[in-house]
């Protein structure tokens, strides 16, 4: 009883999206450090990083990939049900509505957080198909009796072309908004909270928030204006 | 009738004891077979129906807000007196009842007040336990403060909200009752009636304020826990809401009504402004430990205050009370205001103002001293004039803000309706002519908690009270009988509205039967009121239909009392030739314009019996016998 | 006297009963003092509606002073009007422009139905707070005030949370009409009390299960509540609530 009470209760719902978004914000940290590896003119250090990560790593990576999928489903779905729940509970709506400013916390990051965070579901799947289910081209790096994937050419190609650099650079501004709300908003659904405690994490999610975003949209805009696509 | 105060023998500190032991009590197995009424939710009320509800009667409890935890009492902002001597200064049960029987001119009965005080202590322990916040110093105990004059340190607060918290802590004490099913709620419904059946109570009509419709409750006994009747004054310190109509019609079917003249008038309210005025706001007396208080010297001194020099300002409590000066008792202070402004120095825009000037006190302590003493207040005074008080004196003016009076009951709050008992402000009270600070919100929880718990049991356990169902005739005929009076109201569509006549009745309260009273503006009182009375029921106008919430007419039947009751004051205020505390007559002063007290003529109760409206009502007198304190004259000089 | 008057134009929400179809209403409010308090505005509006065989407008009101709660209205898009830590009955007209268009509307949640005008049904809010709100005490069976050490610091926060006034305000400036302030300061102020400790668990979840019952949102920090509250309570408050509802759910 307890349990059910834990995940359909309001809190409790809340406190499954602050766990699951603190999770997500770590993996897209480690992601954006790989990433950076896309920054170096020669693809092998990439290229080897992935092919390690995938295909050198046995079943974790499939039960790290499940979790992670995991991770994002309950993510998204709570989200959904959530959203869902707090529209239904005001079903007359104000004719006019003008933030409170003082205290409040409300933001353009936080009342579009259903919307960016689709955006950013729906994007997901745009990305993995291209680069996980994708295209493959396969090369020998130096020191290697085997072929592995270079994924290095499927991003500087696909970042070759402008309008994919736009979309992304969209998707992660729209990103960062996300983060600018989710990140504190997660330690306070988690209860974390204290007088100092708050104000730092806050402000630490406008950082991360920052970071994060320009972080992965300055890869595509790199790509496009250093070779534009050609390797 | 023969008013039987039933105050049991014995020695004053043993007669609580001995009571409680002589009561008959209700056998455990039968009390849920009993149902009690509580109309109230405010200190008295909810303590009432939730203690009730714990010994495990079935109780019903109504109240006209739209939750119980909204009631006046929680706008009490200073404290509530106890006496628990933390402070070690040298209080007891004794010196409290003492000041409260000495702070009332000797116009209540011993033996209630010192059973006050012996409760008193319980109050604050029922009230931590539920988890009021009340002041602490840092080694984790309470703190206490002096107030309202007192020689000692009795006031627990929490800080200028102690109403609020100990009303909180009612409520939730109700809540859990609820939420154990022994007390059901009735908001939103107003007690239009009393219902007796065969001599006694046992029923009310309400009109549930949402749909308009008209409800019949049946009891075993009915409590009402309703409030003072302040509003009566139209502008007074009162929640919009509060109204007399509930003690007022259980009045008129049979409850004698205790001192209807006794109201207190305190002296720190910010002014009225305009004809628009709604209520006025009381801001803390402590403001008077530092804030001089004067009016210019000269009539129509029209400069702006800073510009008065010292010479043509008077100082005037200062001046006639050099002991006292600005901290004379809440009585004494008002009335020499209204003396002031009635020479015509009154300051402000109407004229109806004095000067409360803290520009010494920001020289001789700093301002920011005073910030940390008041600055909510000056905040609150800033709020509503505009003006800052660091800068010009406030302005300030008296207000009615506590009625003393109210239904006659005995010992065992009783009224004179076997099985109606009155509790808190609603009854004539502890208080005598004048109540005490932070004696209210001790008063309401007394009686709720402490008191009725036991003596219902007494009247339950000891009465015949054959079934009554809603059917019953009684029921019928005062359904019928309200039913009529609104569809009067609403019927007559004259040309002034309830507003108009409830500002011109507190008008003629507030010149006539206010802070100084004689018997010849009495006398025009008592024709005027019957006059307004009449004209009322011909020419108001009242909207909107029956059958629906309709709050103007809700008004309409609260003031429609007031122009009844406003009479009664008139009346009781009239026939009390003498001064007591908040009853100032101008033919009864020491050549120092003082108020005289005339114990031999006057050391009574005076209970009213209705006879009819435009008949004289009946004075009982209930004795007041002083056993163990001895009459005094105040004195402030 | 030199004519500081002011008018107003005042669109406002008219709904004749619970189940019926309200619409929005422009009244004219002419010769309006700004040392007017905002009710007197109504009221004045109100005697003039009286006098000419209209229905006036409903609104909730009692102490005048801001601590009972009774009032509460949305001004201009604003639960309780334009000033922070003020009630709707403490809103003077000075703060207000001569010639302002005011629109006025009721405190808008599924929980908290419009019953008329702008008068609406909070008892969604008893109905939590019967649900161990409180704590289990006899009358007469407390014992000695002073045998129950606070901290004072314990005792200061514990009153900061107490002082909600249940007005609804957190709940008419969510954007989800979340009620977690409302329960998160009685769950608090009780939490934070030795007095309140023995039934804390069972508190936060009975409490927070009728929350839920109730049809409130669920809290997404946004803070709007904060800063609307007349009281000012921070959502620190919320915060122990969500920490006491894990202990309790971790302790079973």
């Amino acid at each position: 009883m307890k349990i059910s009470m834990s995940v359909f209760s309001t809190l409790g719902k809340k406190i499954f999206m602050g766990v699951t978004g603190l999770l997500l914000s770590g993996f897209i940290v480690i992601h954006l450090i790989g990433n950076l590896q896309l920054l170096l003119p020669d693809k092998d250090p990439f290229n080897i990083y992935a092919h390690i990560l995938t295909q050198e790593t046995g079943s974790i990576i499939y039960i790290a990939e499940f979790l992670l999928a995991a991770v994002f489903l309950i993510h998204f779905v709570y989200a959904i049900i959530v959203t869902w729940n707090n529209w239904q509970a005001r079903p007359e709506g104000y004719r006019k509505v003008k933030w409170a400013k003082n205290t409040s916390r409300r933001s353009i990051g936080s009342v579009t957080m259903i919307y960016t965070g689709v955006v950013i579901m729906v994007f997901l799947v745009w990305h993995l198909l291209h680069f996980k289910f994708g295209e493959v081209v396969y090369y020998t790096p130096a020191g290697y009796d085997h072929e592995i994937r270079d994924l290095y050419v499927i991003v500087y190609q696909f970042f070759g072309n402008i309008i994919n650099v736009i979309l992304y650079i969209i998707v992660m501004a729209l990103l960062g908004f996300h983060l600018s709300h989710g990140f504190w908003s997660a330690f306070q659904s988690l209860g974390l909270d204290g007088k100092r405690f708050t104000p730092f994490v806050y402000g630490l999610g406008v950082v991360f928030a920052i970071v994060m975003a320009v972080g992965f949209l300055f890869l595509p805009l790199f790509i496009f204006m250093t070779t534009g696509g050609t390797v | 009738m023969k008013l039987d105060s039933k105050i049991p023998n014995g020695p004053l500190a043993e007669k609580w004891d001995k009571h409680r032991f002589d009561m008959k009590v209700v056998n455990p197995k039968n009390k849920r077979k009993f149902s009690i009424i509580v109309v109230g939710t405010g200190l008295a009320g909810a303590s009432a129906a939730a203690s009730l509800g714990e010994l495990g009667y079935h109780v019903k409890n109504y109240c006209i807000q739209d939750s119980s935890r909204r009631a006046h009492s929680i706008a009490a902002q200073g404290g509530i007196n106890a006496a628990k001597n933390y402070q070690n200064d040298g209080d007891s049960v004794w010196r409290l009842f003492y000041d409260t029987i000495k702070g009332g001119d000797y116009r209540a009965r011993e033996a209630n007040v010192y059973r006050l005080a012996q409760n008193s202590n319980l109050i604050i322990d029922q009230a931590v336990a539920q988890g009021v916040p009340f002041a602490r110093e840092y080694g984790g105990l309470f703190a206490q403060r002096s107030f309202g004059g007192a020689l000692v340190s009795r006031t627990f607060y929490a800080r200028g909200q102690t109403g609020q918290q100990l009303l909180l802590g009612a409520y939730s004490a109700l809540m859990q009752q609820v939420d154990a099913g022994t007390v059901e709620m009735y908001p939103r419904q107003e007690m239009i009636d009393l219902v007796i059946v065969d001599g006694k109570a046992r029923g009310i009509i309400t009109r549930n304020l949402v749909t308009g419709d008209y409800e019949r409750h049946v009891a075993d006994a009915v409590v009402l826990a309703t409030g003072g009747y302040g509003t009566a004054y139209y502008l007074s310190t009162m929640a919009i809401n509060s109204n007399a109509t509930a003690i007022w019609r259980a009045h008129k079917k049979g409850a004698l009504f205790g001192n209807p003249c006794y109201v207190q008038i305190h002296p720190t309210c910010i002014p009225r402004s305009g004809d628009y005025q709604s209520k006025l706001t009381l801001m803390s007396e402590s403001l008077r430990n530092d804030g001089r208080v004067w009016v210019p010297k000269n009539k129509d001194d029209n400069r702006p205050p800073n510009d008065i020099p010292e010479e043509d300002r008077d100082y005037y409590l200062e001046r006639k009370y050099p002991t006292f000066g600005n901290m004379v008792p809440r009585d004494v202070a008002s009335r020499n205001a209204k003396q002031v402004c009635d020479e015509g120095r009154g300051v402000g825009e109407t004229g109806l103002a004095v000067y409360l000037d803290f520009r010494d006190a920001i020289r001789d302590f700093g301002r920011k001293t005073i910030e940390e003493r008041y600055g909510n207040l000056f905040e609150m005074y800033e709020e509503i004039t505009a003006e800052n008080a660091y800068e010009v004196p406030m302005r300030i003016f008296p207000a009615v803000h506590y009625t003393m009076g109210g239904l006659w009951v005995d010992y065992n709050l009783m009224s004179t309706i076997p099985g109606l008992h009155v509790l808190g402000e609603a009854n004539f009270s502890d208080h005598g002519a004048n109540r005490l600070g932070a004696s209210a919100l001790m008063q309401g929880l007394s009686d709720g908690y402490f008191i009725i718990p036991y003596t219902i049991g007494d009247y339950l356990a000891g009465t015949e009270l054959p079934e009554v169902k809603e059917d019953h005739e009684a029921f019928q005929e005062a359904e019928n009988h309200v039913r009529q009076k609104f569809d009067k109201l609403l019927n007559t569509n004259g040309t002034k509205t309830v507003k108009e006549f409830h500002r011109e009745i507190g008008d003629i309260l507030w010149n006539k039967v206010g802070m100084s009273r004689s018997e010849s503006i009495l006398k025009e009182a008592l024709e005027t009121i019957p006059k307004l009375r009449d004209e009322f029921w011909q020419n108001v106008k009242v909207a909107g239909k029956a059958d629906t919430m309709n709050k103007n007419l809700e008004f309409a039947g609260r003031v429609a009392d007031y122009l009844e009751l406003a009479e009664l004051m008139a009346e009781d205020a009239l026939h009390r030739k003498e001064s007591c505390g908040g009853h100032f007559r101008e033919e009864s002063q020491t050549p120092e314009g003082e108020a005289l007290r005339d114990d031999e003529n006057y050391s009574y109760v005076a209970a009213w019996e209705f006879k009819g409206l435009g008949k004289k009502w009946d004075l009982h007198k209930e004795t007041l016998d002083f056993e163990n304190v001895t009459p005094t004259q105040r004195s402030y000089k | 006297m030199e004519n500081k008057n002011m008018t107003v134009y005042l669109t406002v929400w008219r709904q004749e009963s619970k189940n019926s179809k309200g619409t929005f209403v422009k009244h004219t409010v002419e010769d309006v003092n700004p040392d007017m308090s905002f009710l007197e505005m109504l009221d004045v509006l109100n005697e003039r509606l009286i006098k000419n065989d209209d229905v006036p407008i409903e609104f909730d009101n009692d102490c005048r002073e801001g601590i009972c709660g009774t009032c509460g209205v949305v001004i201009n898009g604003t639960a309780h009007g334009p000033r922070s830590g003020a009630t709707t009955c403490t809103v003077r007209m000075r703060e207000f422009k001569n010639g302002e268009n005011i629109v006025i509307e009721p405190f808008r949640a599924r929980a908290f139905p419009v019953i008329k005008d702008l008068v609406i049904d909070r008892s969604a809010f008893d109905r939590v707070q019967n649900k161990g709100g409180y704590t289990t005490v006899r009358t007469g069976s407390a014992p000695e005030a002073n045998s129950i050490l606070v901290p004072k610091e314990n005792a200061d926060e514990a009153f900061e949370m107490a002082a909600c006034i249940g007005c609804g305000a957190c709940v008419a400036a969510c954007p989800n009409a979340s009620a977690a302030l409302f329960v998160g300061a009685k769950v608090s102020h009780l939490a934070l009390l030795p007095q309140g400790r023995p039934e804390a668990a069972r508190r936060v979840e009975r409490m927070v299960a009728q929350m839920d019952e109730e049809k409130f949102g669920a809290c997404s920090n946004h803070g709007e509540c904060e800063a609307v509250c007349p009281q000012e309570i921070p959502i620190t408050a919320i915060a122990r609530m969500r920490r006491e509802y894990w202990k309790s759910t971790v302790k079973s």
